[in-house]
């Protein structure tokens, strides 16, 4: 089931935790919504939920207006980052509850209860845990039972609250691989929030990233990372170097570096500035063109190898495979020329924005 | 090998624990039954199964469960909305409910008493009605309930406070309606402190003299709670029928406190069964 987002609006207080979201998740994809504490997306999946009202603005679930429409009539599957499992029930009344809590026309009977419960404690690996309690659980184990429980009736939407964020690193990942592999099968329309790029990246069909309530940019992974649309996504995914400079008459320049800028073609010089990630730059020993830096750090951390030089306008890093730094070793406190083999320019007033917005 | 803890050991707090208890509780409690041995067998039974002390018994026990009762369910719904919600002179409202400890018993029974007095303020409204309260165990009840209050709230609230917003929310995401989602989901949850809180009103409310003894107006059969039988013997120098008819209460007292902690252990154990 498809859901619709029509410029939402929500403030508490003074505080405007979405200012006008569209969004459209298609049916059957996993979204998720990616950005720092505080950008509003937890309050947006809780709307989506109709666990919190929002001030203006429209929701439609499946082209249905759903905007009014209570949290349990929703048919939605909600998990949250610390599980709220009900801890005085076994597991398998836990994920029994939504079943049992139907009203008796349609509530399943006792042996259909058992049998959906235990095929869903199968699907998430736990069927030998049913009689334990919440308490008796590992982190991992109680997220999986909590989404067998909000899956146990059959929500056309599942909704999931940085489901992986109070689990060790080892656990996130495994979990991670396993809700890729578990939507694959099941193909309901889900939503995703986190605050962890790698996550949204490994796990989600589209990216949604979001910052002070608004959406910076609605894309596939890959292009989220490869094009970021503005500073923030460059910032907010992955590692970026940041370079100073100035533009004018379509040509910007960071300190013996040139790039041509279409969109300024005026004759006032402004302030921008320009991104490129680590693996996007190249070093040249005899080049005439390219920022004049010197080698500070070299380290190798498996397949790849980071190099930190320093330039007059601060500090640069690279990223090498390997082999191609084994094959082309630098020393430490060489001088070399470096050009990147793509730099994003953006004007500084908008980098602001994004600095603000990512202490936020 | 001994394990051995941060504090100091087992056996010198067991054995302080130990002698402390019986310093303060069970020698008195001894005693008691000491001066009541010195009745026949004949004689206890006859002293502490006569109509009226029979008529006590019920009048003391069965206003203390139903006081009891409604102070688990008050008791609760003040601590849920001390928790749950803001409101101006919450403070108030939360030092309100600590008043019937600090206040002296005899204060509370007179101040009811001649409130719900025929000619009362509250007694005079409910009187068109035929509704007596001040002297008769309708008073007793409303007595102890006051005295009881705040053992329910107190013991309520930090658990209430502890649960999570979000086990609703993943109720009511679920489907459950709020009535389900309170039977199934809060008041389980709530279940332990709510009765701890009720045995401990109950418990006070057996006990309570002081404030009954002016709302009860202490009519024998009809409006006379165990306590005052026992003052009344002790005021005829009946020093062994007095003790008597004590042990007989601390028996009854000390069975029930006994069964409502076996069923918590009870329930806590079956909570647990799943464990290897």
């Amino acid at each position: 089931m498809s859901i619709e987002i029509h410029s939402l609006w929500k403030r508490f207080g003074n505080f405007t935790a979405l200012a006008g979201i569209d969004l459209e998740v298609p049916a059957g994809q996993l979204v998720a919504l990616l950005g720092p504490s505080g950008c509003g997306k937890t309050t947006l999946l809780r709307i989506i939920a109709g666990l919190e009202t929002a001030d203006s603005g429209s929701i439609l679930f499946h082209g249905e207006d759903a905007t009014r429409r209570h949290a349990r009539e929703r048919g939605v599957g909600f998990v949250f980052q610390h599980y709220a499992l009900f801890q005085h029930m076994s597991v398998f009344e836990n994920v029994a509850f939504g079943l049992r809590v139907m009203s008796r026309k349609i509530r399943p009977k006792e042996e259909e209860i058992r049998q959906r419960v235990f095929s869903l404690l199968e699907m998430v690996q736990l069927d030998w845990l049913a009689e334990r309690y919440p308490s008796q659980l590992s982190g991992g184990q109680r997220q999986r039972i909590a989404l067998a429980r909000a899956l146990a009736v059959q929500p056309k939407v599942l909704l999931l609250d940085e489901p992986f964020g109070a689990l060790d690193t080892q656990v996130r990942k495994e979990l991670r691989s396993w809700l890729r592999r578990l939507h694959d099968e099941l193909h309901v329309t889900s939503v995703l929030v986190t605050h962890d790029q790698e996550e949204a990246l490994e796990v989600a069909d589209r990216i949604v990233v979001m910052n002070k309530g608004r959406i910076e940019q609605i894309g596939s992974p890959d292009e989220v990372y490869d094009n970021p649309a503005t500073p923030f996504v460059y910032q907010f995914l992955g590692n970026v170097n940041r370079f100073q400079g100035y533009a004018v008459q379509g040509w910007a320049e960071f300190g013996g570096l040139r790039q041509p800028v279409l969109e300024h073609g005026g004759d006032t010089a402004i302030e921008v500035l320009g991104y490129a990630r680590p693996h996007e730059i190249d070093v040249k020993r005899d080049d005439q063109q390219g920022l004049v830096a010197t080698v500070a750090h070299v380290r190798t951390l498996g397949p790849i190898t980071r190099i930190e030089l320093v330039f007059e306008g601060g500090r640069i890093q690279m990223e090498l495979t390997r082999e191609r730094y084994q094959a082309d070793p630098l020393q430490v406190g060489e001088t070399v020329r470096i050009r990147p083999r793509r730099l994003q320019v953006f004007p500084a007033e908008q980098a602001a924005e994004t600095a603000t917005g990512a202490a936020g | 090998m001994r394990h051995r803890g941060v504090l100091p050991g087992f056996g010198p707090a067991l054995g302080f624990s130990l002698a402390y208890l019986c310093l303060i509780v069970l020698i008195p409690l001894s005693a008691t039954f000491i001066k009541a041995a010195g009745l026949s067998w004949q004689a206890f039974w006859e002293t502490t199964t006569t109509p009226r002390v029979l008529a006590s018994y019920r009048l003391t026990f069965g206003a203390s469960l139903i006081a009891a009762l409604v102070n688990a369910f008050f008791g609760l719904v003040v601590a849920w909305v001390l928790v749950r919600y803001r409101f101006p002179g919450k403070r108030m409202v939360d030092a309100l409910v600590d008043l019937p400890f600090a206040l002296p018993t005899a204060v509370a029974g007179i101040t009811l008493a001649s409130l719900y007095a025929p000619n009362g303020w509250l007694g005079s409204l409910l009187a068109p009605y035929g509704i007596k309260v001040a002297y008769t165990p309708l008073g007793i009840v409303v007595a102890l309930i006051f005295i009881g209050l705040p053992f329910v709230v107190r013991t309520v609230e930090p658990v209430l406070q502890e649960l999570e917003q979000e086990l609703e929310e993943a109720a009511a995401s679920l489907g459950a309606s709020r009535w389900q989602t309170f039977y199934r989901v809060l008041l389980p949850a709530v279940m332990p402190a709510l009765i701890t809180g009720f045995t401990m009103a109950f418990a006070r409310a057996i006990g309570e003299y002081g404030s009954v003894i002016f709302i009860a107006g202490n009519m024998p059969m009809v409006s006379e709670i165990t306590p005052v039988l026992i003052v009344g013997r002790l005021e005829q120098y009946d020093y062994a029928g007095a003790t008597a008819i004590a042990v007989v209460m601390m028996v009854i007292s000390f069975i029930l406190l006994l069964v409502i902690n076996l069923f918590q252990a009870w329930r806590a154990h079956r909570e647990l069964r799943g464990s290897v």
